[in-house]
């Protein structure tokens, strides 16, 4: 039973696009995901609407100080489970706008991440990879943990504001953040 | 004494089991159509050619976390998807599918009206469903769906009694089975309009103004979450396999066909299933290459040309049953 | 067309004499220091003397004891920086809103920066600065420093007021929307399905980068600005290496200006296609989006080509451009281009033709020819409600003077006309990118620059996708800037969206919205 339900999760991400802060740059190669060169619809990925229909939810930028209160609403209204993935330098720490008077930082400040795809702006096949690596740790190996898939809820009810996730699943995905 | 083999017809062929199939099948198939035609792949991973995409994204729903937003109307948004859904079913369980429909094996007279009422009752239950999830979007997005429905299915009731008219009877098995030739090439306007109300009615594009994305959220469906959003979802498709099957019924001489070595059920299915396929990629099609209309526009379209095209091509059938038909059949 | 090509200085000249100093050739055609109020009698006579007239921008900037409000003024001919200064203690200002309803955002964003209060134009709360932020302190202020703002607690979220006829119905578009693609909030009241009402809430994406360009260095800020937008970005770059050249007094080698033309040309090309297939998102017409996004895939590998990177070309830096266009690339940018402009007829015919797509756009958010003058709107929205404004013809910038390319005007205004000043754009740009590679000069792509910059200030206008980009540098000797003031294109646009909306439906407001390119990240930078 288990197996089923980790199949049809790892199969079927929909996913929520969140722009807080960013300078477009990302958000475009996002959209250039679902076109015919990268279409992320292979995997079953779709772009929702809604939070509530939303399984990963997609941050891009630094967090201003006007997004933040609304990124942790979006964030709250998605149902169990849900990852939270941030894309280009700037949602993974700030980037070059760490440290102006209107911007709190990266994601981790405001929400927990599960995975970080850093660059300015990451390739789209990095994006995917790390979408794809990011389900592919629901998997549990071999050996049946059934813990796993289960714990990801726990990780993601933040209270209050947490710098980061109790388990973040860290991937490093080929930085090619230029300056 | 217990009837098996109609807890077989009910709960596997031709009923529960083998429309959620059909349903799921055709969704992916849709899928598939449109990103073929956008220069996509289409779902791919999940099973052959993606094939278990819809199952996939059924389950998931399904796992989800199940949330009821405070000012919701609780009642009527837990249960109005689940309840569309199995009324949707159940108007699907008198098409007759091997020859015979689920319940019994020519149906009954009027059971056309019948069906096209339960379809009409699983859309107001679509628009319940909406009303009650209390949401700017959902409101707004369900009232577009109770203006549309209401406004096409006059339309609709209009163009299916062509058919009805040619065969002389409203029960769609017989109407079925008097297609010698099929209706598509004896009232061919009719199988046009039908298609395009059909559309309309399934709030497919150019129609889906319930569903724009870009005005409304989610349309509807905004506020819903897990397995209630799963039944809506299913919902949806079935209301697409229904149509389809009904255009199937109607125009394209229903599940008969040529059938070889005996199993007449066998190649019937076969038949039913191969034209509704057909059906499906025609309204796909049409999805894929027009832009949306706008609310208003879609109304008067329906007022201004739909409509009285629909009293045309009744009268016009009236007349060619009347005078033109004898001598053909 | 009146007095199309009058000598606007010395019009002010005779009519204000010496209430008004005049500089020329300073910050544009001219520099117009002017005190007490006199900045809208000036503006005024400009107005009445051209139609053509417009703010481009106001700057405000700290001066230490002052703050400076600079008013950059286009005509039809020339560009002109009306100067005045007010003192800190007590900032007051005549507003110009009666005057050109155009600069009203303008005016909102200097208020919010640098807490200048412009009489007769109500301002309430921040227009950019988010709700947290306390009252009383303005970031653009030499004095203020990031770490030591004291965030007020967030006031509880807004409530939506409801409107006091019950038929008024507020519809919230966004932060998170998908027609937005960036945060950014706009109350639509309607009545029915008809909008009566669109009040704008920007600053979503506002990072503060005008005052963190401040405590870097130029080569750095050269990387920061083209983060504004990572659209356009190549174009920003431009503007902002442009201006601190000519503080420099810098003559850019020819070679580098052909790249440079080349860069923003391509940057150009797949920000159209971009907007062409966005457009067609937003009526719901899917698979036109899948095909020009399709298309414009090939694009981006040339920009990667070219530059070495998908989006962020940062090709551009201080006397040149980073990098040369290979010999042996030339064919492939040729093939691909071609490719694209064998591709357009049938886009074109869509956009003609089909009649769904005609039913959407025709005749949705049109934009008189009077209103685009008074609001000063400018690039393709400007161009297809019948302005001829385009920067690349009317102050040529880089290698535009040498290149010859039609400018497209449409006169219709409505969402239609603009989607086809872009669709005609990508055509000249094709042919653009192709007479720049074929007519490459020889020699250096670069030239070495100091990296202290002399004390001087500069305006640079360069053209964006989304129309006139404006950047004001001001240098104080050292290795970093004074002030950059950057107006983007979206900034100057929206008021047009607030106009054309009203009385339109519901329905047509993402595409009203989608044609004029939105960029927020530039808007709010």
């Amino acid at each position: 039973m288990t197996d089923i339900k980790t199949w049809a999760r790892v199969k079927s991400p929909w996913v929520l696009h969140f722009n807080s802060g960013a300078c477009n740059g990302c958000d475009i190669e996002i959209v250039a995901l679902l076109t015919p060169k990268y279409d992320v619809e292979r995997f079953g990925v779709k772009l929702e609407p809604s939070p509530r229909h939303a399984d990963v939810l997609l941050v891009t930028g630094c967090v201003t100080q006007q997004c933040a209160e609304r990124l942790k609403s979006i964030y709250d209204q998605m149902p169990q489970p849900k990852f939270v993935v941030a894309i280009g330098a700037c949602a993974c720490s700030g980037g070059v706008f760490e440290g102006n008077y209107n911007v709190v930082g990266g994601v981790d400040k405001v929400i927990p991440v599960t995975a970080y795809i850093p660059g300015c702006p990451p390739r789209p096949e990095a994006m995917l990879d790390g979408v794809v690596k990011l389900l592919n740790a629901l998997n549990p190996p071999k050996a049946k943990k059934q813990p796993k898939p289960a714990k990801e809820p726990e990780v993601a009810k933040p209270e209050v504001v947490v710098a980061h996730a109790a388990q973040p699943v860290v991937e490093e995905v080929k930085p090619i953040a230029k300056q | 004494m217990i009837d098996f083999t109609l807890i077989f017809r009910i709960l596997v062929f031709p009923g529960f089991t083998f429309i959620l199939l059909l349903t799921l099948f055709c969704d992916w198939m849709e899928r598939k159509i449109e990103a073929r035609l956008q220069n996509r792949v289409g779902p791919m991973v999940a099973g052959p050619g993606g094939i278990l995409q819809p199952l996939a994204d059924f389950i998931k729903l399904l796992t989800k976390e199940d949330i009821t937003p405070r000012e919701a109307k609780k009642t009527v948004f837990k249960f109005a998807p689940l309840v569309a859904f199995t009324i949707m079913v159940f108007a699907f369980c008198f098409i007759p599918v091997d020859g015979a429909s689920v319940l019994s094996v020519n149906g009954f007279s009027g059971d056309l009206i019948v069906i096209l009422a339960f379809a009409t009752i699983a859309n107001f239950l679509l628009f319940l469903a909406g009303w009650a999830s209390c949401n700017p979007y959902g409101t707004i997005g369900s009232a577009r769906v109770l203006t549309q429905f209401l406004g096409y299915d006059i339309p609709l009731f209009l163009i299916a009694l062509t058919p009805a008219f040619i065969a002389g009877s409203l029960s769609i098995a017989t109407i079925a089975s008097s297609q010698v030739i099929p209706f598509i090439l004896l009232a061919p306007w009719a199988f046009v309009l039908f298609i395009i109300t059909m559309q309309a009615e399934l709030e497919k594009d150019p129609f889906d103004v319930p569903h724009a994305e870009s005005e409304l959220v989610g349309g509807l469906e905004t506020e819903y979450t897990g397995a209630k959003l799963a039944f809506l979802h299913l919902t949806r498709d079935v209301q697409v396999v229904f149509g389809s099957a009904l255009v199937v019924e109607l125009f394209l001489g229903g599940p008969y066909g040529p059938v070889f070595f005996g199993a007449s059920w066998f190649w019937y299915t076969l038949w039913f299933v191969l034209k509704l396929l057909v059906v499906v990629t025609i309204t796909e099609y049409i999805t894929c290459v027009f832009a949306r209309f706008r609310i208003d526009q879609v109304l008067s379209g329906n007022w201004r040309i739909l409509l009285p095209a629909a009293l045309l091509s009744l009268m016009l059938t009236v007349a060619l049953v009347t005078w033109v038909y004898p001598l053909v059949v | 067309m009146p007095n199309s090509n009058i000598d606007m200085i010395s019009l002010i000249k005779s009519k204000f004499g010496d209430k008004v100093q005049i500089q020329l050739g300073k910050l544009g055609a001219a520099t117009i220091t002017v005190n007490n109020g006199l900045h809208r009698d000036v503006l005024q006579s400009m107005i009445e003397a051209d139609e053509k007239t417009g703010i481009t921008a106001i700057t405000g900037l700290d001066l230490g004891a002052n703050i400076g409000v600079y008013y950059h003024v286009h005509t039809s001919n020339v560009f002109v920086t009306i100067k005045a200064e007010v003192p800190k203690e007590n900032p007051k200002i005549q507003t110009i809103v009666d005057l050109h309803p155009g600069a009203a955002f303008h005016e909102l964003e200097v208020a919010d920066l640098l807490g200048v209060v412009f009489e007769g134009h109500p301002t309430l709360g921040h227009f950019v600065l988010s709700e947290n932020w306390p009252q009383g302190v303005y970031p653009l202020r030499k004095d203020v420093k990031a770490s030591e703002v004291k965030l007020v607690p967030t006031p509880p979220s807004e409530e939506i007021k409801l409107p006091e006829n019950e038929r008024l119905v507020k519809i919230i578009i966004g932060p998170q929307h998908p027609a937005l693609l960036e945060p950014e909030k706009f109350a639509v009241t309607v009545d029915g399905e008809i909008v009566t009402k669109v009040e704008p809430r920007i600053g979503y994406v506002h990072r503060g980068i005008e005052k963190a360009t401040e405590s870097r260095t130029y080569l750095q800020d050269v990387y920061l600005v083209e983060r504004i937008c990572g659209i356009c970005n190549s174009i920003h770059a431009c503007g902002f290496v442009e201006a601190v050249e000519k503080i420099l007094k810098t003559e850019v080698p020819p070679r580098a200006k052909y790249l440079r033309v080349v860069a923003l040309e391509l940057n150009r090309l797949h920000s159209h296609l971009l907007t062409l297939g966005h457009a067609g998102l937003e009526i719901g017409y899917e698979t036109l989006f899948q095909y020009f996004w399709r298309d414009r895939e090939p694009i981006m590998d040339l920009i990667e080509l070219t530059s070495g990177n998908r989006v962020y070309s940062s090709l551009m830096t201080i006397g040149g451009v980073r990098r040369d266009i290979k010999e042996t690339d030339v064919p492939k940018i040729k093939a691909t281009l071609k490719d694209l402009r064998g591709k357009l007829p049938f886009y074109r015919q869509i956009y003609e033709n089909e009649p769904t797509l005609r039913l959407r756009m025709k005749n949705v958010g049109v934009l008189k020819r009077e209103d685009a003058l008074k609001l000063s709107v400018v690039g393709p929205v400007a161009r297809g409600s019948g302005v001829d404004i385009d920067v690349r013809k009317d102050e040529p910038y880089e290698a535009y003077g040498e290149i010859p390319f039609k400018e497209i005007v449409y006169t219709t205004g409505d969402t239609w006309a603009r989607m086809n000043v872009r669709m005609d754009e990508v055509e000249e740009s094709i042919n653009i990118i192709e007479y720049a590679v074929d007519h490459l000069p020889s020699g250096p792509f670069r030239i070495d620059t100091p990296r202290s910059v002399p004390a001087g200030e500069a305006v640079n206008r360069v053209e964006a996708p989304r129309g006139e980009l404006f950047y004001y540098v001001k240098s104080n000797g050292t290795d970093m800037p004074d002030r950059v003031k950057v107006r983007t294109p979206t900034f100057a646009n929206i008021p047009s969206f607030l106009k054309t909306a009203i009385g339109e439906s519901i329905a047509d407001v993402p595409a009203n919205f989608v044609s004029l390119d939105p960029c927020f990240s530039c808007t709010d930078r």
